[in-house]
């Protein structure tokens, strides 16, 4: 069978009619979705979830931040921008930096994939 | 109602007149409803999924970025609901290997008829895998044009055009297995 028979077996489909009721009905939906209030934010599922986020946060930045304002006797404080930047590469590493990074991009591009998925994957 | 009354009637609903609505519900009915129906060939459903689609389309007027048609953002919106309910309670296919025998022999004498080629054609379309079976049936739906079918499925044009070559490529195949028994039958005679 040439690509023509099929372009024209396939071209030819019955085409259905909406039955009369059809624009009502959708009508009907959309007139009971703009009458309903706008869905509430659910604040009181989320706030539990956003105290732990805060403190995890917290306790990230407080372990982070310790160990330099304590000071370390052996270490003479660094002077200079490569000082500087060596102090923060040991820092990143300290607090496992890397593995926070790859959290958060994976966190990210998980919710950007659900908005996709939920606003049904039309940007344009 | 043309493309600009679809933004004129988009504009009005944004603006808070819901009933401007109705408008691009009575314009697009029919198209919304033909497109469900490629999917599971059931015109009862078909008509559910049509306005299961209309009422997100509503929702989110306001994302529709005026660079594309208007259409071209419903369709999309639409094939891609269509394909989750699809996802979520498939239409009953048998699989493409399983489709081996004949669905009508023909009467004797009378040969192969163009209507049962036609029909076995458009029932190996079913049979197909899902990747496949969509891409053509946006693809004829949207009058053949592979960006249009590109656009619907959010896929890059080649990956659409590779895909309509496989599915035609599958489908001639399986359709002369399926309709050699007969021709030979024929011919025996």
């Amino acid at each position: 069978m040439r690509d023509d028979d099929l372009d024209r077996i396939l071209s030819s489909q019955q085409e259905i009619i909406p039955s009369s009721g059809f624009v009502d009905a959708v009508m009907d939906a959309v007139r009971r979705e703009s009458e309903a209030p706008p869905m509430p934010f659910p604040w009181n599922r989320a706030l539990p979830g956003l105290f732990a986020a805060c403190f995890t946060l917290v306790s990230v930045l407080v372990a982070a931040i310790t160990p330099f304002t304590r000071g370390t006797p052996t270490r003479v404080l660094p002077t200079g921008l490569l000082s500087a930047l060596d102090l923060i590469l040991q820092a990143w590493q300290t607090i496992g930096g890397n593995w926070i990074a790859l959290a958060l991009i994976v966190s990210l591009a998980s919710v950007k994939l659900s908005m996709r998925f939920v606003s049904g994957q039309v940007g344009w | 109602m043309s493309a600009a009354e679809d933004q004129a009637a988009v504009e009005k609903v944004l603006s808070g007149d819901h009933s401007a609505f109705e408008g691009i519900v009575r314009r697009w009915q029919g198209p919304l409803v033909n497109l469900a129906y490629r999917f599971c060939r059931d015109p009862s459903r078909a008509e559910e999924m049509a306005q299961e689609a209309f009422l997100p389309a509503y929702r989110s007027l306001s994302q529709w970025r005026r660079e594309a048609a208007f259409s071209t953002w419903l369709f999309a919106l639409a094939t891609n609901l269509y394909r989750s309910e699809l996802r979520r309670i498939p239409v009953r296919t048998v699989p493409l290997d399983d489709v081996m025998e004949p669905m009508e022999q023909p009467a004797i004498d009378v040969g192969l008829q163009a209507g049962d080629r036609d029909r076995a054609v458009r029932r190996l379309v079913f049979a197909l895998p899902r990747k496949y079976r969509e891409a053509l049936i946006l693809f004829y739906f949207h009058g053949m044009d592979v960006a249009s079918t590109a656009r619907s499925l959010a896929l890059p044009v080649g990956t659409v055009k590779a895909r309509l070559s496989r599915g035609r490529e599958m489908l001639r195949s399986k359709l002369s297995q399926q309709l050699m028994p007969l021709q030979l039958r024929k011919e025996a005679r």
